[in-house]
């Protein structure tokens, strides 16, 4: 019996010795709701980074990541829900999704001191005054006009642009105020703005109203659905405006909703494309993808994004020196200067003053249904 | 035990006005509310975070049931109101220097004046004419949301910081839970003694027959409008509780979704009954939870689907309200009942 009682306490001690406690990380995903087309790809994306972590890596000095991944289907209180259960859990850091959810988390975050990644890139929250513990990897939508803006200025005769969007926090957030002050800032005439719904299926009025002033370019925060409709419906007009969208309008579902209509459309986006294979983090991510899902042949930006955005946190983690904790990963992610993704993004900062990872980006355009990229990356100022 | 005599025996007023009619039922009430303030010294931060949902959206169902239950009157509105009564409170607390406590209040308070104004067409219109009517005041508040940033903080949002009382911080999901009991236990005692009172009695004449009411002598475009400020009132509290719970309000909070959530919220507990509101508060809070529970460890065990359970959770959640509806059209609340009536006789029902 006391033989026996020997055994099983050597076996605690000696398996406590060899598996050390896994590392929780808590995510947000959305599977179900209403941006669920892209948020797919983009929790493959977060997943396939933290098996990649887990077996080849090793995990995180010895310790493996367990994703608590939820789909909380684009409603609020369900990931304020989630979120509570992930600190029941005792998670070290969460990796969020929408606008809407991430800003109602922000008190709770900074209260509890868990560094929170967000897959929204709405500026106001990179200020680490009001939201010390939100993190951004990819530019901000503020940054992605003001990049478009900027572009417009140097490649254009006329300066004139237009903006379109959707009447929500999503739409208004990149244009009003920033890229309207940066517009008057730079001398680009914002001589329209229109709202086109998410979910619409005509935008010819709109775009009839926007052809009176002939803006030059016009800059799009929508999502795919939306922007095919405007393009169309541009294409139907014989419009010659020019179309910039942010960047949850660009990318190859946009081709196969639009069609012809989508050649000569340009996107900002700060993330690399999967059939750019010159690019190192994209190359690896093709060898990733033939080795654990033999049968995917291509993979949205989405994935991409989800995937370099958890590389930054859990590159993070592995840099974070002493316990994890929020304080000390906080300050890992603070003192990352010119962190390479692999090339998927522009070399990524924190510092204590900006949570914005990410400040440059690439233009990239819409040839003959091929995406291609028509600039180097350009940085917001 | 809780049994009551049977025929009428009562020989004051007072006994006859009692809500609870015995000594047995009237314990078991006092036991539950120190019960509800004991555990949360025993429960971790997700339970005490269900609980304060709970707590908010049963004060927000209580008001919605005056209006709808009570009153009957629809509103598809009611999502917008409790927004008004979360900015309000905002707005208040940001430029005054009162007390959170006395701010909730007054953010019902507005929040009654507005509901007031969108219930001016129920004089005139009824029914589906009405819900639609209520429906424009769900659009136009959530349009005023997303425009006013001078009040509402536009598309950012309206921010706090966490309140206190007493100098004690209420920044935690405990501390936060006894605030939301309290103002829980005040409302929902308010709305009980309400319903008693000639205005509650006349709320119901009007949802039974309002010909009949106003043949009657009762000033029915009044008692309408004082419905929907009443209704409205609760819709402000619940909405300023959850400003003070959150610390952060943007207009994707107040969807024309909370408003059909706090509308189920009603018809699944029960029209016209308080407990009815208190039951479908809980069901409708903790329904999704439950479903993500089920579906995140079905997943576990069949990876390969997890797609699949996602979206089977979704239908889920249609499909049990549609079984409510077909099962129990009168709400948990009737079900309460019957099973209390079965114990009543239990062993020898017949």
């Amino acid at each position: 019996m006391k033989r026996l009682l020997l055994v099983i306490v050597m076996l605690a001690i000696f398996s406590g010795a060899v598996f050390a406690e896994p590392i929780k990380i808590g995510a947000l995903f959305d599977l179900t709701g209403g941006t669920a087309d892209v948020g797919k790809p983009y929790a493959e994306g977060v997943r396939d980074c933290v098996r990649w972590f887990n077996e080849e890596k090793n995990g995180i000095d010895g310790r493996q990541i367990e994703l608590l991944g939820v789909d909380y289907a684009y409603k609020i209180p369900q990931a304020i829900a989630a979120y509570k259960n992930f600190m029941r859990q005792d998670v070290v850091a969460v990796h969020g999704w929408g606008t809407g959810d991430t800003e109602a988390l922000t008190k709770f975050v900074s209260r509890d001191k868990i560094p929170y990644f967000s897959a929204s890139y709405s500026e106001h929250l990179t200020d680490p005054d009001k939201a010390p513990y939100n993190f951004l990897v990819g530019a901000t939508y503020s940054d992605q006009a003001r990049i478009a803006l900027k572009y417009i200025k140097e490649n254009s005769e006329e300066d004139t642009a237009a903006f379109i969007y959707n009447d929500s926090g999503f739409g208004r957030s990149p244009f009003f105020p920033d890229a309207e002050n940066y517009a008057k800032k730079i001398g680009v005439d914002v001589v329209d703005t229109e709202i086109v719904g998410l979910k619409a299926l005509d935008a010819t009025s709109q775009l009839l109203n926007m052809q009176k002033k002939n803006p030059a370019y016009a800059l799009i925060q929508e999502t795919y659905m939306a922007t095919s409709t405007i393009l169309k419906d541009a294409q139907k007009l014989d419009l010659d405006t020019k179309f910039i969208g942010l960047n949850w309008t660009f990318g190859k579902t946009l081709i196969e909703l639009a069609g012809e209509a989508a050649n000569g459309f340009y996107g900002t986006n700060s993330f690399a494309m999967w059939n750019q294979t010159d690019v190192e983090g994209i190359k690896f991510l093709h060898e990733l993808n033939a080795k654990y899902h033999p049968d995917v042949k291509y993979r949205a930006v989405n994935y991409v994004q989800g995937f370099s955005s958890m590389y930054v946190l859990l590159s993070a983690l592995e840099k974070t020196e002493g316990e994890l904790t929020g304080e000390n990963i906080k300050a890992a992610l603070e003192s990352m200067k010119n962190f390479s993704t692999m090339g998927l993004t522009a070399p990524v900062s924190f510092s204590k003053d900006s949570h914005k990872g990410v400040t440059a980006l690439k233009l990239y355009q819409i040839q003959n249904g091929e995406i291609k990229s028509v600039s180097d990356y350009i940085s917001a100022d | 035990m809780n049994y009551t005599n049977c025929g009428n025996f009562k020989t004051s007023y007072i006994k006859d006005a009692a809500i609870f009619q015995t000594k047995f039922s009237l314990i078991m009430i006092y036991s539950f509310i120190v019960l509800t303030f004991i555990f949360p010294f025993f429960a971790n931060t997700y339970y005490l975070y269900l609980c304060n949902t709970i707590f908010i959206a049963i004060i927000g169902a209580a008001g919605l049931n005056i209006l709808t239950g009570f009153t009957g009157l629809i509103s598809l509105g009611h999502g917008a109101f409790i927004g008004v009564g979360a900015y309000a409170a905002a707005y208040i607390f940001n430029n005054t220097d009162l007390n959170f406590l006395i701010v909730i209040p007054l953010a019902g308070l507005v929040t009654a004046a507005v509901g007031m104004f969108f219930g001016i067409p129920s004089l005139r219109l009824k029914g589906l004419y009405l819900s639609i009517a209520t429906l424009a005041a769900q659009f136009i508040l959530q349009f005023f949301f997303v425009r006013a940033e001078f009040i509402t903080g536009g598309v950012s949002g309206a921010f706090v910081n966490f309140p206190s009382v007493f100098g004690v911080s209420i920044n935690s999901d405990f501390s936060f839970y006894f605030v939301g009991l309290i103002f829980t236990i005040i409302m929902l005692l308010a709305a009980k003694n309400l319903i008693r009172t000639k205005t509650g009695r006349i709320f119901l004449s009007i949802r039974d027959n309002y010909i009949a009411a106003e043949a009657m002598g009762v000033n029915v475009f009044k008692y309408k409008i004082i419905s929907f400020g009443i209704s409205s009132f609760y819709a402000g509290v619940a909405g300023a509780l959850w400003l003070f719970y959150l610390t952060i309000i943007t207009p994707e909070h107040f969807t024309i979704g909370v408003s059909i959530q706090y509308l189920s919220m009603v018809i699944i507990g029960g029209l016209g009954s308080l407990l009815g509101s208190i039951f479908g508060a809980v069901f409708i809070t903790l329904l999704p939870e439950f479903l993500r529970f089920a579906a995140d460890n079905l997943s576990q065990i069949y990876p390969a689907v997890t797609s699949a359970f996602a979206a089977i959770r979704e239908g889920a959640f249609g499909i049990v309200i549609i079984l409510f509806l077909l099962l129990e059209p009168e709400g948990l609340a009737k079900r309460w009942n019957l099973i209390k009536a079965y114990w009543k006789l239990w062993p020898y029902s017949h």
